[in-house]
């Protein structure tokens, strides 16, 4: 058994599980956005960094660590509805490359901004759990108490949005306004308030997984800190479907573990690569995601 | 005085300037051949181009004469400018390649890249690699390769795109753009790895360059002419194909692809195919703006064509005017002075040019314009021009009809025309 749990299959199933984890989190804030507004936020990483470094920055003035993870929570919340109402508003309606090239302005804004006041180089941010894998019998598992962490928290955050949208009052009208805006408004729901947030909900989501990807001790927090994992995410919501949270999550962890094989049998740099073969093939099979059923688009 | 005697005026008028500025600038006789060529090929290039008959009879052959005639007044000019400006405007001028083909990509069909830097990328290697492999294949031919290179990837990436609609596509390119570096890497036999790859041999001016302009004496400024050239030509070549295809049958189709893809279905142009055919050539377009670059470079790094150069790509396209032919001409221009003007403005204002904030100035800027483009002129700078030219013809069309008698009875005063 302990030579089981310690093989190469089972340490990169673990490994895999965590990068997923991560994955299927950033694919979950997209996917948030884009059921809410119809708008694929390429900001959505940078947004929570620049959050991430709001909150986190007060660690260097000796604040506690979970006291300066609720401050970027809150910065997260203040920045989704600050965009929502400033940059996005006025776009509803527009051409679909228009959110599209406003949010790549930002991301741009935004990463500068941030290189611009707390420069470019990595800032390590302690994690709250060891980062070093357990062991059994000298030999590492693959799992050390941060990753279970980071596995944990990404399912409690997953089950907090499942919860909410499923379960709730506040939940059916934030699925009401994504599919039905007019007939959600006539029916008293204040959709421009729901709106708006779906964008906190998602940058908070993000912000969990800025600090998350930055306590890791070999990336720490750079103000580029989420373009890669961006990509990532963006795939694992595009291979789900964007309108699925569940599917953007589920894959989210599929291509964790698979990237996490790709990088261990072959190498690095083979994992983007299979990544954008896996994006490639999946749109041309199903290119609405392989987990939504299909629909009509109207005319 | 009829339109063609006063274009033919102009013409002349033109020649008769050019000629003069050439002769008092050109430092020796040698040099007078050339301005005279030049000059006479302007001359007669804008005359031919701008014949009202022409114009409206043989529209490709008017913009090959426009063409003509702004590579050549090109050219004269870099023959008179320094070394380093030479450089900056051939730089500016392969990234208007690009920003050709991006703007044709939105333009065309309404999609949209982030990952035009990666295609860039590719043409830049592409010409490398193939230099390096055969260091006596022609100029030309090189070129011709890497933008074939550059559309099987527009081809792979693109295939896909038949089935996609926007936001999918741009997160696609996105995804290539950003795993790039990492295709370089995977086959650093090839690519040379991080350090890149000089090319084998540089450029050097054929003899009768060298013999007109230095008297014989081939010199590090005579190659850099000879490179800027290649490059100004290759960018004329290029937008005049992209002219013609914008005019063409092929390009209505596109454009109504672009406004309405199901009306576009119901008249019988096949949506897959169109998107397709509108992708591949962007990244072509892409491909042959890096080929350029490691020409005029001499040299290709993989750092060149990071994320950030994709950005910058879209940022500037837009703020020339993505959709339009001229917005990638001013596009090309901002991006060649750009750093420039940046390093003026740090300078007047006293900030630190080593100072965090000096170093992302540009980002700042960049994405401000991106998204103040976006929200308030959607068309860019040359979108912005274009309006105020139709305002300002539409006005002064109302103010000829209110000078005469009958204009009311042509023209309603009010409601019709906005």
């Amino acid at each position: 058994m302990d030579g089981f749990l310690t093989s190469r299959v089972v340490t990169d199933i673990l490994g895999g599980l965590t990068n997923g984890a991560i994955y299927g989190l950033v694919a979950l804030s997209l996917v948030l956005v884009w059921r809410a507004t119809r708008v694929l936020n390429f900001a959505q990483g940078a947004m929570p960094m620049f959050a991430t470094y709001l909150g986190m920055g007060l660690l260097s003035y000796h604040w506690p660590y979970w006291v300066c993870v609720g401050v970027s929570l809150v910065a997260a919340l203040a920045i989704g509805a600050v965009t929502e109402r400033v940059l996005v508003r006025p776009l509803y309606g527009k051409p679909e490359i228009n959110p599209i090239v406003v949010m790549v302005g930002y991301l741009i804004i935004l990463e500068a901004f941030a290189a611009a006041i707390w420069s470019t180089t990595p800032r390590s941010l302690p994690a709250p759990f060891s980062p070093i894998d357990w062991k059994l019998a000298g030999r590492p598992v693959g799992l050390s108490p941060f990753s279970l962490f980071e596995i944990v928290t990404a399912l409690v955050v997953m089950g907090a949005i499942v919860t909410l949208f499923r379960f709730t009052r506040l939940g059916l009208q934030l699925r009401a306004s994504a599919l039905a805006p007019e007939v959600s408004r006539l029916l008293g729901v204040r959709v421009g308030r729901m709106l708006t947030l779906g964008w906190m909900l998602s940058t908070a989501v993000g912000a969990v997984t800025a600090i998350l990807v930055a306590s890791n001790f070999f990336t720490g927090l750079t103000p580029q800190l989420m373009d890669g994992i961006f990509a990532f995410g963006f795939i694992a919501a595009a291979v789900g479907g964007l309108d699925s949270p569940v599917g953007a999550v589920a894959s989210g962890i599929a291509l964790g573990v698979v990237l996490q094989f790709v990088g261990d049998y072959l190498n690095s740099n083979a994992i983007i690569l299979v990544a954008l073969g896996i994006l490639i093939v999946s749109l041309m099979v199903r290119p609405n995601g392989l987990l939504t059923r299909s629909t009509a688009r109207r005319v | 005085m009829s339109p063609v005697a006063r274009r033919g005026a102009l013409a002349l008028g033109g020649l008769v300037v050019a000629l003069v500025l050439g002769l008092t600038l050109a430092p020796r006789t040698s040099d007078v051949v050339a301005v005279v060529v030049l000059a006479a090929v302007a001359a007669g290039g804008g005359f031919v181009g701008s014949l009202p008959t022409v114009r409206a009879e043989r529209p490709a052959l008017a913009r090959a004469m426009l063409t003509v005639v702004l590579v050549d007044l090109v050219l004269f000019a870099t023959a008179f400018l320094s070394v380093p400006t030479d450089f900056n405007l051939a730089t500016g001028a392969g990234m208007a390649v690009v920003l050709l083909g991006l703007s044709f990509l939105t333009g065309a069909s309404g999609q949209i890249s982030i990952g035009h830097g990666a295609f860039m990328g590719v043409g830049a290697f592409a010409t490398a690699i193939w230099a390096n492999h055969h260091a006596t294949t022609p100029i030309v031919v090189t070129l011709l390769i890497s933008v074939v290179v550059g559309a099987l990837f527009g081809l792979l990436l693109g295939l896909p795109a038949t089935r996609l609609r926007g936001p999918y596509l741009a997160g696609m390119t996105l995804a290539f753009a950003v795993a790039f570096p990492a295709i370089l890497s995977s086959f650093s036999s090839w690519t040379g790895g991080d350090s890149g790859l000089q090319l084998p041999n540089s450029a050097t001016a054929p003899h009768w360059l060298v013999g007109l302009f230095h008297a014989g004496t081939p010199t590090l400024t005579t190659d850099t002419l000879w490179l800027t050239d290649i490059v100004m030509v290759a960018t004329g070549v290029a937008f005049f194909f992209m002219a013609n295809l914008f005019a063409s049958r092929t390009g209505r189709a596109m454009r109504l692809v672009r406004d309405n893809d199901v009306a576009a279905e119901l008249v019988g142009v096949g949506l897959p195919r169109t998107r397709v055919i509108a992708f591949v050539i962007s990244a072509a377009y892409a491909a042959l703006g890096g080929a350029l670059w490691t020409l005029l470079n001499n040299s290709v790094s993989p750092a060149t064509y990071g994320f950030a150069l994709s950005i910058t790509i879209l940022a500037v396209i837009v703020i020339g005017g993505i959709g339009t032919i001229s917005g990638a001409i001013i596009g090309g221009v901002v991006y060649a002075y750009s750093t420039n003007v940046i390093a003026w403005f740090v300078a007047r204002t006293g900030l630190n040019p080593q100072g965090n904030l000096a170093s992302q100035l540009n980002g700042i800027i960049f994405g401000a314009l991106l998204i103040a483009t976006m929200m308030f002129s959607p068309l860019g700078i040359a979108g912005t021009i274009r309006h105020l030219r139709q305002r300002r013809a539409l006005a002064r069309e109302r103010g000829d009809l209110r000078g005469t008698r009958e204009g009311p009875t042509l023209a309603p005063e009010s409601g019709t025309r906005r």
